[in-house]
């Protein structure tokens, strides 16, 4: 069977996805990536985790529009399937469950600005 | 103005394509350009580019390469080779690990030898201008041969660059064995350091990189000294701004600092820590330099485009037209070759180190055949074991060049394996190693290394492979498929020759480690006719030399001194003269006769024997007497020599006495003629003193104490005579210790070979055995049965071994003028020595196949 778990680079990057929208190809993904967390990060990395992805299922992709700064290249646009909706869903619940059951949290100690 | 081109790199886009699947190329390329034009607006080109290459080589990931396995039937067969040989040494993992074993001492040995040539070849060469560096050697045309020496007119030099427009330079220099240490003092630091004397010129000729100083001015004042970086550094604690400094010299003299040169290289033979200039002793001893004189070196570098050939016949005769000495002609030798072809003889080359060289590659190619036989044998003799793969591959329609590639892969993985392994032993042992040759050898990765390390490797698993790959691929597929497999009888020849190939050698290194253990013990036990135990000697400087005779005294005076006296050198090396004559001489004849300069007392203290007259004595007016021994009074044909007077040069020296043959060199020379000359303390360098035997430490003690008192700022630096005795057959010792090594790994390996054979016999053989002992055949004679064959091969290759080893043995024992006789033992004990192993090695399998339960192997099938 194949692995569909979600990594942790994995959510990052699928939820870049969702946030791109029309412009989530690997460049810009890895451009977003990096002004987000901070971290430097290759697109050959990206790209493979996109296509590790696509693999799950969690994603589709297909050719988009070329733009001259790309030499007139076309680029490959990447959109979140179904599947790939509901595991992002599942990770956010999980970790949710996770925080509620977490001491410090549940006693109000902590203030998150909630 | 030209623009440079703003686009990425064309090589990192060439090397992505190359490597990238085709269908990711379009998007790929796009990313990674829109990626190189951000950061090329943010920072600079050069940036970008090294960026574009550095998310190229991120692209280098499983899901964007191009599958070679797809379509490429190369990559296929490759993958099979690779993973068939796998198999196969997991399947018979006691072969592999013999083979393993066997192949990584190999080539252990091999790399080590390798190293260590690499070293000695290196060794001289690193002078910039090494092509054009001479040596100028002096050949004395002598009665009946030709002695070649380095040691040249004092004056050669100058007049070989003065006189001939070829020289660009030529210097003049004294060896530093010459020479003990010296002590350098700056202020309250003293140091011992090793000097030679050398002509202006010298930096210019050789390429020891001066740090601070001009090479073309550093030794033009005659009170210059040029120092190492060591010694700058242990004199001033620094190499900077000590240009100009001064530094005493064995508290007689100051010089100084006009220069610092880098550390001398390893790599060069001569080894020195300062300079100083060679006109200190020009006026010191000005009677040296006198064409009629030799001593020093002399080296020169000829102009470019010079002829060294037309050069050498030029300067041939150059003494002659300085003295009346027709005698002495020159000899131009590359400079870089005299360290390993430095041997002479009728003023020709005739080698040197290079024999050593020689000697141990041809040692480590043995060692690796050996290694590589055990593949092979092996290899064949489990054939049995893989024909049906043969059969059905060639069945199917498998080229035979196919199988032979598939073969050797399976060698070469093997000898890759055993290289890694070798590495590590290499490395183990190196220190060892260094210890044994007196060498800084170091393992570092470079490409030289590498190449040399991947050559032998790769000849190790193509020998190793080659007979077992044709063999293998040579089989009919009908007779395997059938299931009949004769074993040709030249098979088992083959098989039966490289076992007796391997035991030749192994008894042919046996009988070289007995015969050079027995002439080592021969020299270290030999009566060489003087007492060299318990003897030290240390040089003559400081306030020593102002009063040698009241040092002498006191220095006999602290309990445990038997006796001290002065001598020119240690009794191991020193001069020649052939200007001497005699009643009778013919004035033709010029026989060099080797001289030591004496003071009172030495002839007793070395314990040599006075066969006529008597010893030198303060009782009698013995200024310039002279003793000599038995063949230098036989040379001269005197009837009554006690009272003759011999002309030496231009003294007239009178014979006191003689003395019995002594080996005052070493035991590979006859004794020459020789005599002792009593000298005034100025022509004495060394105090030679006896120590009581059993009382050396604590008079040791005594005598630094004494010495710190009476000779302060000098350091009490002694050595022991027999230790220069000891030196003398370094080589020899090395050889020694390293053949031991060498023999025993062939055996070992040997050894190893021999019993994986045994074991597949036995194996093989399992159901005969069986039977046998069925039908009541005991443990005994089944030992018999199968250790046979192997006795038989064994035979065999003593008998080969024992004529080449004599031969091998008596022209190394020609080397020495005392040797030992090659006894008949020696050659026995070695041949019952490998049969013995190979009984034990084969006994080991064949007693555990005789004592198997006889049901064991009978019962299955």
């Amino acid at each position: 069977m194949k692995e569909t778990r979600l990594g942790e680079f994995e959510e990052v990057i699928l939820l870049l996805v969702g946030i791109l929208g029309e412009e989530a190809y690997a460049f810009k993904i890895a451009e977003e990536f990096e002004s987000q967390t901070k971290r430097a990060v290759s697109i050959g990395a990206v790209h493979s985790t996109l296509n590790r992805l696509g693999d799950k299922g969690f994603l589709t992709s297909e050719m988009g529009k070329s733009t001259p700064e790309r030499g007139g290249r076309r680029k490959r646009i990447y959109t979140i399937t179904a599947s790939g909706q509901r595991v992002l869903q599942i990770a956010r619940d999980f970790k949710l469950s996770l925080w509620d059951q977490f001491p410090a949290f549940s006693t109000g100690k902590l203030s998150f600005g909630k | 103005m030209k623009t440079v081109k703003q686009i990425p790199p064309k090589l990192a886009r060439r090397f992505l394509l190359w490597f990238l699947r085709d269908d990711l190329a379009e998007e790929v390329l796009g990313d990674l350009e829109e990626k190189f034009l951000v950061v090329l607006n943010e920072k600079s080109l050069f940036k970008a580019r090294l960026h574009y290459w550095y998310q190229t080589i991120n692209y280098l990931r499983p899901f964007a390469t191009r599958h070679l396995k797809s379509n490429s039937n190369y990559f296929t067969m490759y993958q099979h080779n690779f993973k068939l040989t796998y198999r196969n040494f997991l399947k018979y993992k006691s072969t592999f690990l013999i083979n393993l074993i066997g192949l990584s001492t190999g080539l252990a040995c091999a790399l080590l030898i390798y190293l260590w040539v690499a070293d000695e070849v290196a060794v001289d060469k690193f002078h910039q201008k090494n092509a054009r560096l001479y040596q100028v050697i002096e050949n004395q045309g002598l009665s009946g041969n030709t002695r070649s020496t380095r040691s040249t007119p004092w004056l050669l030099a100058e007049a070989l660059a003065e006189e001939m427009p070829e020289v660009a330079y030529a210097a003049v220099a004294t060896p530093p064995f010459w020479h003990e240490k010296s002590t350098l003092k700056v202020k309250d630091k003293s140091v011992k350091a090793g000097k030679q004397y050398v002509g202006r010129d010298y930096f210019n000729i050789f390429s020891y990189n001066l740090i601070h100083g001009d090479k073309h001015r550093v030794l033009n004042d005659k009170n210059s000294i040029v120092i190492s970086e060591d010694l700058a550094v242990k004199l001033f604690g620094t190499v900077d701004n000590i240009l100009g400094e001064t530094i005493e010299y064995q508290q007689e003299a100051e010089y100084v600092v006009s220069g610092i040169f880098e550390n001398i290289p390893a790599s060069s033979s001569i080894q020195f820590d300062f300079v100083l200039s060679v006109e200190l002793l020009k006026d010191s001893q000005p009677q040296a330099f006198l064409w009629k004189n030799s001593g020093p070196y002399t080296y020169l570098v000829l102009k470019e485009g010079t002829d060294p050939i037309a050069f050498n016949e030029k300067i041939a005769g150059f003494i002659k037209t300085k003295t009346e000495d027709t005698h002495r002609s020159l000899l131009l030798t590359k400079y870089a070759e005299n360290y390993l072809r430095g041997n002479f003889q009728n003023g020709k080359r005739v080698g040197g180190r290079i024999e050593y060289v020689r000697l141990f590659s041809i040692i480590a190619i043995f060692i690796l055949i050996i290694a590589c036989i055990n593949f092979m044998n092996l290899s064949t003799a489990r054939a049995s074991r893989r024909m049906k793969e043969v059969g059905v591959k060639k069945a199917m329609g498998v080229p035979r060049k196919a199988l032979v590639i598939q073969y050797l892969t399976e060698s070469i993985v093997l000898a890759f394996l055993a290289l890694l392994l070798a590495i590590a032993v290499v490395s183990m042992f190196l220190p060892e190693f260094n210890l044994i040759m007196g060498k800084q050898l170091v393992l570092r990765p470079n490409a030289e290394l590498a190449v040399a390390a991947i050559t032998i490797t790769l000849f190790t698993g193509i020998l190793a492979g080659s007979y077992p790959a044709l063999y293998l691929s040579g089989f009919k597929p009908v007779t395997i498929l059938k299931g009949k497999l004769q074993n040709s009888v030249g098979e088992l020849w083959a098989r039966g020759g490289l076992v007796v190939f391997q035991f030749t050698l192994s008894v042919i290194f046996i009988v070289c480690v007995l015969v050079v253990y027995k002439q080592i013990a021969f020299i270290q036990t030999k009566n060489i006719g003087y007492n060299k135990d318990n003897v030290i000697h240390f040089e003559i400087e400081g306030k020593i030399k102002e009063n040698l005779d009241t040092f002498l005294t006191e220095l006999e005076r602290i309990p445990g001194v038997v006796s001290a006296s002065a001598a020119a050198q240690s009794m191991v090396g020193g001069g020649n003269t052939a200007n001497i004559s005699w009643e009778g001489k013919d004035p033709d004849t010029k026989i060099p006769f080797a001289f030591r300069p004496a003071n009172y007392g030495l002839i007793e203290l070395l314990d040599l024997k006075v066969t006529e007259g008597r010893a030198f004595s303060r009782n009698y007016s013995d200024s310039l007497a002279v003793i000599f021994n038995e063949s230098g009074i036989k040379t001269m044909g005197l009837k009554d020599p006690i009272g003759s007077v011999i002309q030496l040069g231009s003294f007239q020296c009178k014979i006191v006495g003689v003395v019995k043959d002594f080996h005052y060199e070493s035991l590979r020379t006859p004794i020459r003629p020789m005599f002792f000359i009593l000298s005034p303390p100025q022509f004495l360098e060394k105090v030679v003193a006896r120590i009581e035997a059993g009382k050396v430490g604590p008079t040791l003690e005594r005598m630094e104490q004494f010495y710190r008192k009476y000779n302060p700022g000098f350091v009490f630096d002694f050595k022991f005579l027999d230790q220069d005795y000891q030196n003398q057959y370094r080589a020899e010792q090395r050889i020694s210790v390293l053949s031991r090594y060498f023999a025993v790994i062939a055996i070992l390996i040997s050894c190893l070979g021999l019993f994986g054979l045994a074991a597949f016999t036995a194996e093989r053989r399992s159901k005969e055995i069986g039977i046998r002992k069925i039908l009541g055949a005991g443990s005994l004679k089944i030992i018999m049965s199968l250790s046979t064959d192997f006795t038989k091969m064994v035979l065999v290759a003593i008998t080969i071994s024992l004529p080449i080893s004599y031969f091998i043995t008596r022209s190394w024992l020609s080397n020495f003028a005392f040797g030992i006789d090659l006894e008949w033992w020696f050659f026995l004990g070695a041949g019952l020595l490998a049969l013995l192993i190979t009984w034990l090695t084969v006994g080991i399998q064949t007693v555990k196949a005789a004592n198997a339960n006889p049901v064991e192997c009978l019962k299955d099938e």
